[in-house]
């Protein structure tokens, strides 16, 4: 027994030509950030970023990026200088 | 619909993951070479020795040294899992999203954010659970005090958040294309030239500190002609075929490769095309054979080293690399090789690259079908899928075309995507498998992943280098490091 | 229902027809010539070799950190 909604046939109607159109919305979809315009990854080169910035994000600027990972190359440097030390002192 | 999207997890992350700001301009093509360059130098850099590492003898070797090639790892450094959990999150992320299985509209900005964040996220996670997992598996150390399991975890973890972030520098604007595929190119070729030419002498036996060899092939057989140690005919076998350090043959065979590799990405199809706009406007569009590059060999690799990491899992954490456990005898056991490789026997055998051609023939006949026919169809289910979602299909191509003015060559302009839609799939296909099998072919030679590093590498470099003449050409060729460095630049136009 | 039937079949027949379609693409191709493969080689070469000397430079900063610590 098929219910009719308030409205008759023509809510009906209209409910299936919305669902058509967010069907079809939903297939135009862009399958990756290229195909929508915005950067990223393409045919033959793999990216992790796009070409989008992030309003609430942590935003840091890349030569501070590159100093600390020299930095932390050092921090390891003094790890090993550390170890060597203490195994020095048992002896 | 209130469901629940997977992208949606990464919204916490957003303000703690931090992130490379954009450029405010852009950047000129030197310093754009500069940052590149430091970026991957910093990388190198970070190919440095763990500190912490037990100093006793350890009995769990190397289970994916065939795999860090490829991935630009070295063992026992800083960059233990080199660019893989980069190249696998970014890989299968963008996969699941081309074919909808993780929710998300591209065209939203903020979906766009969210989805970057969650791959550098997972790209992290993979960090911690591989650092984790080589560390209680005893690999570096069997009886590790809870501080040295600390040290790793920051080391390993540390300098995974570090080659996340170079990584971006690049990819944001600041470097050429793709961190993660100039960085890769750039340690191959270092990779390369150090096995070829380093002329840094390192000791050959344990007892004795006064004979040594030099680490390069090249360099070692001009010093064999006067060396002391052996016979004149036993220095030059020994240049060809030492295993204690890169020996010529194994050079000769990388550079064959790479020759090959670079024959197969100039082989192309040329689509006569002509301006709608202008008359007598002819010109040639061409579908490249390689129109994906080394991203098929790339996404089989994840495979593979998703798949050894697994095995190792079992393996050597549950089963103990005990060869009476129920595991091992289902999913074999590890063998040790010179002191230093974990070589897995049947039925785990069949997806690792022999060490060389005899152990290929006489120890595990059966790979020589198995593991070309895993690099094959791996690489072709996702050079068929990638080429559909990458944003450069047939159909993509074809609207490319209408915005430009320009079409086919006796085709109309409706029937332009049918067209390409003939030749670019089968060409993405095609190239995935004829690049499989190459690599395969350079494997079985005994290469031990280098061979899979070189087809990387030179796709990778032809693929930025495509990008970097056009950028060089758009600045107007107005670049004094160019002209030091970029022979290749140039020359490539 | 016979839509996935045919795509079983084709599955099974598909890798010879992979093949063939493959080479048939293959030999429409267009090869370089010797003169644009040498020069795209020594381009290529030249390329990798500056940069893995530079790469190299950097590892041989190691080597007496290395000798230090060890």
């Amino acid at each position: 027994m098929a219910s009719t909604p308030p409205g008759g046939h023509k809510t009906l109607q209209k409910r299936k030509f919305a669902q058509q159109a967010r069907d079809r919305a939903t297939k135009q979809r862009p399958t990756s950030s290229r195909q929508a315009g915005f950067g990223g990854s393409s045919a033959a080169v793999l990216k992790i970023a796009t070409d989008d910035s992030s309003t609430s994000s942590l935003r840091v600027d890349p030569l501070v990026i590159l100093f600390m990972s020299v930095g932390f190359i050092f921090s390891v440097i003094v790890l090993h200088v550390l170890a060597k030390m203490a195994a020095k002192s048992v002896e | 619909m209130a469901g629940f999207r997977l992208i949606d997890l990464a919204k916490p992350l957003q303000s703690i993951l931090p992130e490379i700001e954009l450029p405010y301009e852009n950047i000129p093509f030197d310093d754009k070479l500069i940052y590149t360059f430091v970026s991957a130098l910093v990388y190198i850099l970070c190919q440095f020795p763990l500190a912490s590492i037990s100093k006793e003898h350890i009995d769990v070797k190397d289970p994916i040294f065939f795999l860090r090639n490829v991935f630009a790892s070295e063992t026992k450094t800083l960059m233990e899992f080199g660019l893989f959990p980069l190249i696998s999150s970014s890989l299968i992320l963008q996969l699941m999203a081309g074919l909808r299985l993780i929710d998300i509209n591209f065209k939203i900005k903020s979906d766009r954010q969210l989805f970057q964040t969650l791959t550098k996220f997972l790209a992290i996670v993979q960090y911690i659970i591989l650092a984790n997992i080589f560390i209680f598996a005893g690999y570096y150390g069997s009886n590790l005090s809870p501080g040295q399991i600390l040290n790793l975890n920051i080391q390993l973890i540390g300098s995974g958040i570090f080659t996340t972030l170079l990584c971006e520098i690049v990819d944001k604007g600041y470097g050429f294309v793709s961190g993660i595929m100039t960085i890769n190119t750039v340690v191959i070729a270092t990779t390369l030239v150090s096995d070829a030419l380093a002329f840094n002498q390192i000791a050959i036996s344990d007892s004795d500190d006064t004979i040594t060899e030099a680490q390069g092939a090249i360099i070692n057989l001009i010093q064999s002609l006067r060396a002391s140690h052996r016979t004149l005919m036993g220095n030059i076998v020994s240049v060809f075929s030492r295993d204690y350090l890169p020996n010529l043959s194994s050079v000769l065979l990388c550079i064959l490769v790479g020759v090959a590799v670079a024959y197969l990405h100039n082989i192309r199809i040329e689509l006569p095309i002509r301006s709608t706009r202008a008359r007598g406007m002819n010109n040639m569009y061409p579908v490249r054979l390689l129109n994906i590059g080394c991203l098929s060999i790339l996404f089989s690799y994840v495979i593979l080293f998703f798949i050894h990491i697994i095995a190792f899992v079992f393996i050597q954490l549950i089963a103990k690399n005990d060869p009476s456990h129920i595991i091992c005898k289902i999913i074999g056991h590890y063998e040790v090789v010179n002191n230093y490789l974990y070589v897995p026997t049947f039925p785990l055998s069949l997806l690792t690259p022999p060490r060389s051609i005899q152990s290929m023939i006489f120890k595990q006949p059966l790979t020589i079908i198995v593991f070309p026919l895993f690099l094959a169809t791996t690489g072709v289910w996702f050079a068929s899928k990638w080429q559909a979602i990458s944003g450069s299909s047939a159909k993509d191509i074809a609207n490319d075309f209408k915005e430009q003015g320009i079409t086919l060559t006796g085709r109309r302009e409706q029937n332009i995507a049918k067209e390409l839609e003939k030749t670019i799939p089968t060409a993405s296909t095609t190239g995935a498998a004829v690049l499989a099998l190459t690599t395969a072919v350079g494997e079985f030679l005994g290469l031990k992943g280098q061979a899979a590093g070189m087809v990387v590498g030179v796709c990778g470099a032809f693929a930025i280098l495509e990008f970097v003449t056009l950028e060089y050409q758009q600045s107007g060729g107005q670049s004094m490091l160019a002209q030091v460095l970029g022979g290749a630049a140039s020359a490539f136009q | 229902m016979a839509k996935e039937s045919s795509a079983m079949d084709k599955l099974s027949e598909s890798p010879i027809e992979f093949i063939r379609e493959g080479s048939q693409f293959l030999s429409k191709c267009k090869k370089p010539d010797v003169k644009e493969y040498t020069k795209i080689i020594r381009a290529v070469g030249i390329g990798f070799v500056a940069v893995g000397a530079i790469g190299y430079a950097i590892k041989l900063v190691h080597i007496p950190i290395r000798y230090l610590i060890v």
